[in-house]
């Protein structure tokens, strides 16, 4: 490919995570030609980095590396990722994407995955892989399973020793590898961006990020997962295994004035699945849930909730309205409980934070899709055309319409892809 | 234990089996020794290599089969990780990149198998034991062509509620020919019941106007309501469904059972049954809504105390003004709404039915839908009091907290029960005029107890699964705990059933919204497209064969057949002149093997999972026994 | 070409590439800068650890209390340092778990 170049194709899927990826796999099974973008240098979107998903416990990767490698094997489909969308248009029966691929100072050609640079770089950074709580290195593969297996190089925390080009056997390292621009002309789009946090920060009521072992959701999956950062749960702050977890609901969600009014809809859920998987690794700890509603409202998600009841995990209904930091690295929570108590202080040697889900990426500027009040993308349809935006053409699948669990988000992924072929077929192509 | 290399070496074995054992980073390695069964593996007869990878089915896993094949080093595969149903495709279709034949591989199912269910010493050796065992069957795989048949681009789906209507117009769409398969006079289905629907309040009617405009109106698509399958054969691809069309005037429906009827089918006025020749079938069978049982809150008990479906249509039919609302001339000052009535039962706390069986689930639209009526009836009769007594508020979608918070603004009273105490629902005593008296010990107050004198009552009633039993014998359906139909996998094939070329749509396979069994509609539209759009499919050569040399033609297997029209006698040519021999059907076929064990002569087997491969496994898994004796 | 214009040539172009490094390195001045400031302590404070784990297991908040260094900084080298397979896990200690270096032969010494 050259820089300049124009791509066509049926469809263009923006974002390469669970939904975007069942979208193109629906769309190329039917021999439709699909090109995915995706921002991060690996497509598998927040499911890779899960460490396993409710209701069945299926470990994370088991089910979302098979749809990975079927949609970069796929002969309809090709994959660009370390992209970002500068703007997207649609007019009568076509979609133009202007794209510009990042420089990742490998070249995805060459390189071969074999983590030598890696190895021999000498700069630690932060794993944001790994929630932090360990180090990567300024050039590596961003994780085991990621897709592509390139390596890629980070300017910010690079010396430019030359150790990883040295020792790259394929010459594959290029400190000088430019941004690429490239435009993809397609009859329809299916945007699937996904999702992300709030952040602890901004929050002073639960300690703005500054108390020690209080920890995100995401970063409890990556303590859980099978290659996390310790390989088994241990507090951050001084490796210690904790004895109580706490799990704060809510925190950020359905209230105004700590983030987000509306319900982040899977938190509950994954609350009680990561109070599972801990009360299996740590089983003597006391784990608990701050809740205000239990919204277990899937297949077999209220048995999953009645299961993690009877394994007794402890349910405490109540809104937590503070979290500070207590002595030897205990965080002290305190809460109104509605046994009669009142207000009410506990200390747990970790505490878990259900934060508010916010789209991960906003058309403003890049697309004309209108956006509804909650920043997600706006349905027009939305009981019986839930994937139809306000741009004929253009369809949306998972979380980029609101916060979807990973079941919900395939379904409509699947749905998508069927609007976006009919709208292809009707096209005349 | 003995060297099993030492064992007979079977010249016809392939001397290059791979085996690839999967840690599934954790799920399997945490409780199987897996490198120990590695080490176990290099030895086995015809083992070439052993390896391990975190997750055999990423992208560097599946590189490492690739790379044995495309070496040289290997020429069977045996991948140890989880149950085939899951994977076997992933592991298949990297052999085919590979360049080789997809079924020179076999699978030992070490996770469902073992690790979820044994632990420590016990849980290697099984492992070790079924790698044995699919090692010895790999030595003696063949490579297979695949089935070929023709798909007709032609499907059917039964059910004309909101998902049924969806999936026929996008399948037609899509340039399939549909036929809709409905039971009653009606389409729309239990939507038709409703008036507008939460969070935003659209007119359902409308709704199903719009759906059902697009399928009268499309010309690929024909409508059969007052109609039931009663037969069922085939296979995917080419599936029959014997469709019987009743009398309108010999319907059971009644219209006036709180239906609206927004369209009736063009049918003809005689009973007719018909075959329907079809590629593949969506089932959007639908739910039936929960039915009290007498007594339970006062239902039956009291005429005061409704269903949210029987609640929706008086209120869908009022016609008064003021600021309280009237029901049948009857003022209702103050009315409460229980939750979870015949959703998330609890064992040992709730009642079961009389087959012993309990709700266990979450009906998913209750809470939005009772809230968004309590919502209509506060914003039109601002002094009618609303009691809402929840065990836990569930809007979880787009839209629907915003319901909640505007319930609360409209000053509805929630009252908070746990499952083990629920409220009851009585005759009022208090000497007042209210029919009934609710007792709640709220949970939001410290679970003082409350009195509440109410004139009316509704029970915000769940959904149950649609009764499809004939369906489900018929096509062999998997039904779940809950019973509703069960999917193969809710992520990896979530619209999918383990009968192939049947799809799942909308609430036939667990509660759902209007917006969500839209989407769950298309999503098995897609998949039905993806099956039939090339106009032929490819299935597994796992069937019979029958060796034409050793059959006497006694037809023993055509009488032990268990798929109609698998097997025939055929007269064949051979050298003694005319011969009765038997015929295999592929497509037809089911590889059950019941031919087989019948067989006097072993003329027929099965192509993928023979005798000799049988016997092969269970050398292996007793070979070390065996020589230690 | 004549093996002394391959030469020249070759030379050219190293003579170049030398010159483009020189402007990216101008360029990114203060990240080398702070990346070097970095790696600087971080080399400090592993010679510090390591010494200290010598051939023995300890636990976290046990190294910090000898190197006198924060404990949760002990504990990011040293999950770091396992998942680059220089340190293993051993057994608990109360609540702690203990660590160890991974003995290497020289030559396999991840450089």
């Amino acid at each position: 490919m050259t820089d300049g170049q124009t791509i066509t194709c049926d469809a263009l899927v923006v974002g390469g995570g669970i939904a975007g990826l069942q979208s193109a796999l629906d769309l190329a099974d039917q021999d439709f030609s699909v090109v995915i973008i995706e921002k991060d240098l690996s497509i598998g979107g927040k499911m890779i980095r899960l460490s396993k998903v409710f209701p069945t416990l299926d470990c994370s990767s088991c089910i979302t590396t098979p749809k990975m490698a079927s949609a970069a094997h796929h002969k309809n489909i090709t994959i660009y990722t370390w992209c970002d969308l500068k703007e997207l248009t649609s007019n009568k029966g076509s979609v133009r994407a202007r794209v510009t691929q990042k420089p990742r100072y490998v070249d995805q050609d060459k390189c071969i995955g074999c983590r030598k640079c890696e190895y021999s770089c000498p700069v630690y950074v932060p794993d944001p892989e790994q929630g932090g709580f360990c180090a990567t290195k300024a050039i590596r593969i961003p994780f085991s399973n990621a897709i592509p297996q390139t390596a890629a190089l980070d300017p910010e925390s690079c010396m430019l020793c030359g150790k990883c080009e040295k020792i790259c056997p394929t010459g594959a390292v290029d400190y000088f590898q430019k941004p690429f621009d490239f435009t993809i002309e397609a009859t329809t789009t299916i945007l699937s961006t996904g999702f992300e946090m709030t952040t602890i920060e901004g929050k002073p009521q639960y300690g703005d990020g500054k108390v020690p072992n209080v920890v995100t959701a995401l970063q409890m999956e990556r303590l859980l997962a099978p290659h996390g950062p310790y390989n088994r749960v241990l507090r951050p702050s001084d490796g210690m295994e904790p004895d109580s977890i706490a799990f704060v609901q809510c925190a950020g969600s359905r209230d105004k004035s700590m983030g987000i009014p509306y319900c982040s809809r899977f938190c509950c859920m994954y609350a009680i699945k990561q109070a599972m998987l801990l009360s299996g690794a740590l089983p003597l700890a006391d784990i608990y849930i701050y809740y205000m509603d239990i919204r277990a409202f899937g297949k077999g998600y209220e048995q999953f909730y009645q299961t993690a009841k009877a394994m007794g995990i402890g349910f405490i209904k109540g809104k937590v309205g503070r979290i500070e930091e207590a002595e030897n690295g205990s965080v002290a929570v305190r809460f109104e409980a509605q046994d009669g108590t009142g207000v009410t202080t506990e200390n747990h040697d970790l505490v878990v934070l259900s934060l508010g889900v916010l789209p991960d990426w906003s058309p403003e500027g890049i697309c004309s899709v209108s956006t509804a009040e909650d920043h997600f993308i706006q349905t027009v349809q939305p009981s019986i055309g839930p994937t139809l935006t306000s741009r004929q053409g253009i369809f949306v699948a998972g979380a980029a319409s609101g916060p979807k669990d990973i079941v919900d988000s395939i379904s409509e992924a699947g749905a998508a892809a069927m609007e976006a072929s009919n709208y292809i077929i009707a096209q005349g192509k | 234990m003995t060297d099993p290399k030492k064992m007979k070496k079977n010249k016809e074995k392939s001397e290059k089996i791979g085996v690839y054992i999967c840690y599934c980073g954790g799920n399997i390695s945490d409780h199987v020794d897996v490198e120990k069964v590695r080490e176990a593996a290099e030895k086995f007869p015809g083992v070439a290599v052993a390896r391990t990878n975190s997750f055999m089915c990423s992208d560097p896993g599946q590189e490492l089969i690739i790379e044995d094949l495309k070496n040289g080093v290997v020429d069977r595969v045996v991948v140890a990780s989880c149950a085939p149903s899951l994977h076997e495709n992933t592991f298949r279709s990297a052999i085919t990149r590979a360049g080789a034949n997809p079924y020179i591989y076999d699978h030992a199912n070490i996770r469902e198998q073992v690790s979820w269910v044994l632990h420590g010493d016990k849980a290697t050796y099984k492992a070790e034991k079924l790698v044995a065992a699919a090692t010895g069957k790999a030595g003696l795989l063949e490579p297979l062509d695949p089935i070929r048949v023709n798909a007709r681009k032609h499907a059917t789906v039964i059910g004309g509620g909101i998902a049924g209507l969806k999936a026929a117009r996008v399948l037609a769409d899509r340039g399939l020919e549909v036929v809709l398969i409905e039971k009653t006079p009606f389409l729309g289905g239990n939507a038709a019941g409703l008036d507008t629907v939460a969070p935003l309040g659209e007119q359902c009617s409308a709704l199903i106007a719009e759906l059902a405009k697009g399928v009268l109106e499309h010309t690929a698509i024909t409508v059969l309501t007052r109609s039931e399958v009663v037969g069922f054969n085939g296979y995917v691809g080419n599936y029959n469904l014997q469709v019987k069309t009743t009398l309108s005037s010999s319907s059971a429906f009644d219209k006036a059972a709180g239906h609206v009827v927004p369209f009736e089918g063009d049918n003809a006025d005689t009973p007719t049954e018909q075959n329907v020749k079809t590629g593949a079938v969506v089932l959007a069978t639908g739910f039936r809504s929960y039915q009290p049982k007498t007594g339970e809150y006062g239902f039956d008990d009291h005429r005061e105390v409704l269903t949210l479906p029987e609640f929706i249509k008086q209120l869908s039919e009022v016609n008064c003004s003021g600021d309280i609302l009237e029901l049948n001339g009857r003022k209702i000052r103050a009315m409460a709404v229980i939750h979870c009535v015949g959703s998330r039962q609890i064992p040992g706390i709730h009642e079961e039915d009389e087959n012993g069986y309990l709700n266990e689930y979450c009906s998913r639209t209750c809470c939005s839908s009772i809230l968004h009526a309590a919502n209509t009836v506060k914003e039109q009769f601002p002094k009618t009091n609303i009691y809402d007594l929840y065990r836990d508020i569930r809007t979880y979608g787009r839209g629907q907290e915003e319901l909640y918070d505007r319930a609360a603004r409209n000053r509805v009273v929630f009252l908070r029960f746990e499952a083990g105490n629920s409220p009851t629902v009585s005759a009022n005593d208090d000497g007042s005029d209210y029919a009934l008296k609710v007792t709640i010990e709220d949970g939001l107050t410290f679970s003082e107890e409350i009195e509440v004198p109410v004139d009316l009552v509704v029970l915000a009633t769940g959904m149950e699964a649609g009764d499809v039993s004939d369906l489900v014998s018929m096509m062999k359906l998997p039904v779940g705990t809950d019973k509703f139909l069960q999917e193969v996998h809710p992520k990896l094939a979530p619209v999918e059933m383990s009968v192939s070329g049947i799809f799942l749509a909308g609430t036939a396979q667990a509660p759902m919204n209007i917006s969500e069994a839209c989407n769950g509609a298309a999503a098995a539209a897609v998949k039905t497209a993806s099956l039939l759009s090339k106009g032929y499919l490819e299935l597994d050569p796992y069937v019979a064969a029958v060796d034409q040399d050793l059959c006497r033609g006694t037809g023993a297997c055509v009488d032990a057949c268990l798929a109609d029209g698998a097997l025939e006698m055929i007269d064949a040519e051979t050298e003694n002149g005319t011969e009765k021999k038997a015929r295999v059907v592929p497509a037809l076929c089911l590889g059950c093997g019941a031919c087989v064990a019948v067989c006097p002569t072993g003329a027929i087997d099965l192509k993928g999972w023979s005798l000799k491969q049988y016997e092969a496994m269970v050398d292996m898994i007793v070979a070390d026994e065996l020589i230690d004796i | 070409m004549s093996d002394k214009n391959k030469k020249k040539n070759k030379n050219k172009a190293e003579q170049e590439r030398k010159e483009d490094m020189k402007r990216l390195r101008e360029e990114r001045k203060s990240s080398i800068q702070r990346a070097a400031t970095m790696v600087k302590t971080q080399r400090k404070d592993l010679k510090v650890l390591m010494k200290q784990m010598g051939s023995e297991s300890a636990t976290a908040p046990e190294l910090a209390q000898a190197t006198g260094m924060d404990v949760a900084q002990v504990i990011w080298y040293l999950a770091t340092l396992k998942q680059y397979g220089e340190v293993v896990e051993g057994a608990k200690n109360g609540s702690y778990f203990t660590y160890k270096l991974v003995v290497k032969e020289p030559e396999e010494a991840v450089a």
